[in-house]
């Protein structure tokens, strides 16, 4: 299986005459769960934005399940949409609807279901994302952050995507819900065959449940795999960053 | 690539099925009415979901309660899928459909919310009364830069739309005022009429209306979309008020503009009206002119101009108030900017009624 799911080529990124990404490569073959992280300000966030078509490239080439992202008509791109789900950072859940109809909508707009059953579907979706049935009917702002970050992962998965991307899914979290959700995501990934996709700044996140770890670093990318093998990279940035969990873990100083 | 299908055998009490299963698989399912399924059947299917286990398992058990099928032939990542959803179906079996509300609901829940307003309001008159004595002790604590902001977008930028709207008012006037008295040859009494009509009621009004729109939903959204971004709750921890900070600069800026305003529009709807009885019914500007300079006494004039600072109470009132009650959600934003506007206009219209009879009673 070494299928790219997640194909970027070439990708040149300027924005307000800021130089983001330059000459960009990377690729994310089907199941696995893969991390990109890197400092602030070095693109990850518009590099997911322009994966899942929200931004458009200067050039470069984005794959898809071998389909480009930059060449589609909004027809095939809408296609294409239902076959990846988004977590975005703060959950964006519609505050205007109960959590149920937020995670029934995707089944509501692109399935012939009739919307009891797209709501009994929404309850499943709730169910396996962890949330007690009497969530259901709550809205969005009765939530906590923890419980906000699962109803748009349940929502993500709605329509059982086969890939999935996260922005930042443990921003906000205490640490351990933080642990708890990160354990949930490698669950879902392995019991459903996800490919996941994430940015995040949590080494917690990359020592637990990560495959692989790709690095921006000045536009490009500037290493992939484990912890380990990304430790035999000389980075300062990157010494730094790993640097930063020893020194966490180090018992804190006086009493 | 192949279409879902399912077929029951009777005999066997088996729902065979084969394809793709996904959500959208769900119109092959086959009428179970009153059938057990005890066999469910998937030798045949070559991909299946979380939503396609969920819809199959939930035909062959329309109960929750009810047995588990036997499930033959499914391949195992088909399996897992079942085991994920099985565990469920409580907590995704059907629930009656919500009762819609009727009419004596609707209204009794209305009078109720307009009953909470009511006293919401009084309530935060009273807070505001007793920061504002807190203020007079403390004259530096004024907030002139915010106040003068205000007064900068609630007066200067409403001037346009106030002209425009006003003018336009007394043109109509004339014209159909001169319509009607040209038939009897009192040409000069629509000037009379003109300036009872645009002075004392069409001019407050209006543009009291226009500000609450304009000004009175700005205010509300603007504080409730910082009361959602927490620069409310960052105001309160800094030691701030927020009704110092926020709410009496803007009721003060609404006080000294909305007069003014009124003011303004009292000239633009009577040159509207000059312009009109010009061209229509030879009144020339002069004559207009002179016919204002006898009829018109200060009266009516304060009468219009006595009620807007009324009126600017009410609306800054509400906006604010209705701004500091937003909770942490876009949709109650935009509920309590609707409500501030609807709230504005009915307060303007029941003072202005209040008004009315006031003036009569005191020969006004």
């Amino acid at each position: 299986m070494t299928e790219a799911v997640i194909d970027v080529r070439d990708l040149v990124t300027t924005l307000g005459g800021n130089s983001i990404h330059r000459d960009l490569n990377l690729s994310v073959a089907r199941g696995e769960v893969v991390a990109l992280i890197g400092g602030s300000g070095s693109g990850k966030s518009v590099l997911l934005r322009e994966i899942i078509g929200l931004l458009k490239p200067q050039a470069g080439r984005i794959e898809l399940f071998g389909q480009s992202v930059l060449d589609s008509t909004p027809e095939q791109m809408n296609l294409l949409r239902q076959r990846f789900g988004v977590l975005f950072q703060d959950g964006a859940l519609f505050s205007s609807m109960n959590v149920e109809d937020n995670v029934a909508t995707p089944l509501f707009e692109h399935t012939d279901l009739p919307h009891a059953t797209c709501r009994r579907l929404a309850r499943l979706k709730l169910a396996l994302a962890g949330l007690p049935p009497d969530a259901a009917k709550k809205r969005p702002s009765e939530l906590s952050g923890g419980m906000r970050k699962r109803v748009a992962l349940a929502r993500a998965l709605a329509l059982d995507p086969e890939l999935l991307f996260l922005d930042e899914p443990t921003s906000g979290l205490d640490p351990t819900s933080a642990r708890a959700f990160d354990a949930l995501i490698r669950l879902l990934a392995d019991s459903l065959g996800l490919t996941v996709f994430l940015v995040t700044h949590d080494l917690d996140t990359l020592f637990s449940i990560i495959d692989r770890i790709i690095v921006l670093s000045d536009g490009r990318v500037l290493g992939s795999g484990t912890v380990a093998e990304l430790k035999t990279i000389d980075d300062p940035w990157l010494r730094d960053y790993f640097a930063a969990r020893v020194s966490k873990g180090e018992p804190p100083h006086g009493n | 690539m192949t279409e879902a299908r399912a077929h029951f055998d009777e005999a066997l009490g088996a729902l065979v099925v084969s394809g793709i299963w996904h959500a959208d698989a769900a119109s092959a399912l086959p009428k179970l009415a009153g059938k057990t399924v005890r066999i469910l059947d998937g030798a045949g299917v070559t991909q299946l979901d979380t939503n396609g286990a969920w819809l199959l398992l939930a035909a062959a058990r329309p109960q929750a309660g009810d047995p588990m099928p036997e499930l033959r032939g499914f391949q195992p990542q088909h399996l897992a899928m079942f085991k994920l959803v099985a565990p469920h179906s409580a907590a995704t079996a059907a629930e009656p459909e919500p009762r819609s509300e009727g009419v004596l609901e609707f209204t009794g829940r209305g009078s109720i919310a307009a009953w909470g307003h009511l006293v919401g309001l009084l309530d935060f008159v009273g807070r505001l009364s007793i920061e504002l004595l807190t203020l007079m002790g403390n004259p530096g604590r004024w907030r002139w830069r915010e106040f003068g902001a205000q007064v900068g977008t609630v007066f200067v930028g409403a001037i346009p739309i106030v002209v425009g709207m006003l003018f336009l008012l007394g043109v109509v006037f004339a014209y159909l005022l001169g319509d009607q008295a040209q038939q009897y040859g009192a040409n000069i009494f629509v000037v009379d009429g003109l300036l009872l009509a645009i002075l004392r009621e069409v001019s407050p009004i209006i543009v009291a209306v226009l500000v609450a729109g304009r000004t009175g939903a700005a205010i509300t959204a603007q504080i409730g979309t910082m009361k959602v971004t927490e620069e409310i709750d960052a105001i309160t921890t800094l030691g701030l008020s927020p009704l110092a900070v926020l709410v009496i600069p803007r009721i003060l800026a609404l006080l000294l503009a909305l007069p003014l305003l009124v003011f303004i529009g009292d000239i633009a709807g009577m040159a509207g009206g000059m312009l009109v009885t010009q061209q229509q019914l030879d009144i020339s500007y002069f004559m207009f002119m002179d016919r204002v300079a006898d009829v018109l006494d200060l009266k009516t004039l304060l009468v219009g101009l006595g009620k807007a600072p009324v009126f600017a109470i009410f609306i800054a009132l509400i906006a604010c108030r209705m701004g500091l009650s937003v909770t942490r959600d876009a949709r109650s934003v935009g509920a309590h900017t609707t409500s501030t506007v609807v709230q504005s206009l009915v307060a303007i219209i029941i003072l202005n009624a209040i008004f009315a009879i006031m003036f009569v009673k005191l020969g006004i």
